[in-house]
């Protein structure tokens, strides 16, 4: 479960930031007195524009931002008081997630069940799961600066879920990349609905979160607009699509 | 944890070509390369010049006077040569400047009137100063005849040569050999350590941390459960092995270069050098490079850190390698030492300390304390980086 409360993030402006936005402030305000609640089994979408705060609040539920203010609990355990301990529990995945070029997918697999602290036993029987479902055995030992854009996806799923981890937050996953591997990431998100983890994933792709989506919220400027379950969301929709209704929640708040 | 963070990004280092190049393939082959192509050359043109036929003009109305038939009479192993006779100097410059005539000699007409009547004699000499080696024969030449002049007139004036000669000194140098080559050339090595350690840790470094940056595989890294701190420790770890492993490399390639290809013509240099190259010079030598290469790792760090892209961290670096080369020139200076003073000063020390090492005559404890400052340093620059690393603007792009 996530639980998040009232969080805030400041980032901090170089006088250059400070002449390039025409601003005399020294902070940016990124997101402010966000919360919300994301339950095992369900999967939460975070909506919102480009630049409104999503990826920021995903980073500090992956603990690789600290927030200003608020707490942010990852099944029960407070991630600022202790992140590693929180961060086991996690699997994070983005569309431009970066994959170690010169390693073999092997390699990489391997590397993260260590830093997660996955037992040889466990790594091994993950592995050959993750393995099957993902088709990657014919390229498992080949470097990853020669694999496809799919191929790599597909590592980078594999990556992400070889610690089995009962939160995993989704980052605009399918940006950029091309229909069949796309719907291998909406298959994986899909699955782990189905083996009661906690979800969250951001989102402006409205077919994807018409499809997966149990709970969401929109984020505009940094601040929640609108939380509600999907179906609450689709009948009350003043308008006849998801995404024209998506644009009209963003434009009332503008 | 910190040994599995090591072991990969090794791993990834090693596979990468720029590190390769600038770890192994160029520390070992500049020294040889350097060592074989100066020889070579100097040895070429060394040989060329001796072997080299100059057409020398003798101008002076008797062409038969003693510095004439001494010049001819000298032996062909002083330089093969050819006379040619003149009256005067008409047109000589202009054949000395077209190089068809390399060297002039214009002898007064009382010449030998003036010899023998024990007087000084002025012989000018035309020459072209951009060819040093002609003016090193002139010379050559000049005093061998002068001495046969000055022999001839002691002889006749019944003088003992030792009546110019009041005082006939004699060096006695207690140093050894080794102390008297570890301090003139002593200053080379710390050089050639530093500038490797510097260059075989700045790739690694800005591929470690800017590269890291840009392929987006630090975010990901950061969010296992990993604390940052050690995360750095085994990317840092990777940096200051690379940086010994070029310094080693180096040392090696000047070994293999000495020894293997015999580039280096000069046998006392390289008796020097195998004498330089014992277990306990190079144990020495490890550890003051260790505190070294950390230092190097720790101000590179942030530097990596807060680049954006490989260009600015090189673009970052480049200055930092010209600050930290400075010192090591101070090895080539004759009468800087290692003291109580500059034993304290940073990289200076390290300079100094493998002077001493070279010449055997380090003192243990301005080892100690040349040691302990540097891992002070190194240890100050670690917490920067950690600082550094910790700054959330500087890790996500």
């Amino acid at each position: 479960m996530i639980q998040v409360q009232n969080i805030r993030k400041e980032f901090e402006l170089t006088k250059k930031q400070q002449k390039e936005n025409n601003t005399t402030d020294k902070v940016a305000l990124a997101v402010k007195d966000v919360s919300f609640e994301c339950q095992p089994g369900r999967i939460f979408s975070l909506l919102g524009p480009n630049g409104a705060g999503k990826t920021t609040t995903l980073r500090m539920l992956a603990g690789i931002l600290k927030p200003t203010q608020g707490s942010i609990r990852i099944n029960d355990i407070d991630i600022q008081k202790n992140p590693n301990e929180a961060k086991k529990d996690i699997g994070f995945l983005t569309g431009s997630t970066g994959l170690y070029e010169r390693l073999t997918a092997n390699e990489i697999i391997e590397y993260f069940a260590k830093l997660y602290g996955v037992s040889k036993s466990d790594y091994e029987e993950r592995k050959e799961h993750l393995y099957t479902l993902l088709g990657m055995h014919d390229f498992q030992e080949k470097r990853i600066g020669r694999l496809s854009t799919g191929m790599k996806q597909k590592v980078s799923i594999a990556r992400t879920m070889i610690h089995d981890p009962k939160v995993v937050i989704f980052d605009e996953p399918t940006s950029g990349l091309d229909v069949i591997t796309a719907e291998n990431i909406i298959k994986l998100i899909s699955d782990c609905k189905t083996q009661g983890k906690t979800v969250i994933f951001s989102s402006h792709i409205m077919s994807e979160v018409d499809l997966l989506c149990d709970d969401l919220a929109i984020i505009h400027k940094g601040k929640i607009v609108l939380r509600n379950t999907m179906q609450e969301f689709r009948d009350n929709m003043q308008t006849d699509s998801l995404t024209a209704e998506f644009i009209r929640v963003i434009n009332e708040n503008n | 944890m910190i040994f599995t963070i090591f072991k990969k990004e090794l791993k990834d280092t090693l596979r990468d070509r720029r590190t390769i190049i600038a770890m192994i393939v160029v520390p070992v082959l500049v020294f040889p390369i350097l060592l074989g192509l100066s020889t070579t050359v100097t040895k070429y043109f060394a040989e060329k010049q001796k072997e080299e036929v100059l057409n020398i003009a003798v101008i002076s109305s008797d062409s038969d006077n003693q510095f004439t038939q001494r010049l001819s009479g000298m032996p062909e192993e002083m330089g093969p040569k050819t006379l040619v006779f003149r009256e005067d100097t008409l047109g000589l410059k202009e054949e000395i400047q077209d190089d068809s005539i390399q060297l002039a000699f214009v002898i007064p007409s009382d010449f030998d009137a003036q010899q023998d009547s024990n007087q000084q004699s002025t012989i000018q000499v035309y020459h072209k100063g951009v060819n040093v080696g002609n003016k090193d024969r002139v010379r050559t030449y000049l005093s061998e005849i002068e001495n046969s002049f000055l022999l001839e007139r002691f002889d006749r004036l019944n003088l003992d040569k030792t009546l110019i000669e009041p005082i006939n000194e004699e060096y006695i140098d207690i140093s050894s050999r080794k102390e008297v080559i570890g301090k003139l050339a002593g200053g080379f090595l710390p050089y050639l350590f530093i500038i490797f350690g510097f260059i075989g840790c700045m790739y690694p470094a800005i591929d470690l941390f800017t590269g890291e940056k840009e392929r987006k595989t630090l975010e990901t890294l950061l969010t296992t459960p990993v604390p940052r701190w050690k995360i750095l420790v085994g990317k840092m770890l990777v940096i200051v092995l690379s940086g010994i492993a070029a310094a080693s490399f180096a040392l090696l390639g000047m070994f293999v270069g000495l020894r293997v290809f015999d580039v280096a013509s000069n046998p006392e240099i390289k008796a020097i050098i195998d004498g330089i190259l014992t277990p306990t010079f190079i144990l020495a030598l490890l550890i003051l490079l260790l505190p070294l290469t950390i230092f190097f790792a720790g101000i590179m760090i942030p530097a990596t850190i807060y680049a954006k892209s490989f260009k600015e961290a090189q673009s970052v670096l480049t200055p930092v390698n010209f600050i930290i080369i400075m010192p090591t020139f101070v090895g080539f200076l004759p009468n800087i030492e290692l003291d109580y003073t500059t034993a304290f000063i940073p990289i200076v020390n390290i300079v100094l300390a493998t002077k001493e090492i070279v010449a055997g005559t380090i003192d243990p404890i301005l080892m100690v304390i040349s040691f302990m400052t540097m891992v002070a340093v190194a240890a100050i620059s670690v917490l920067f980086s950690y600082k550094r690393f910790g700054k959330e603007s500087n890790i996500i792009s």
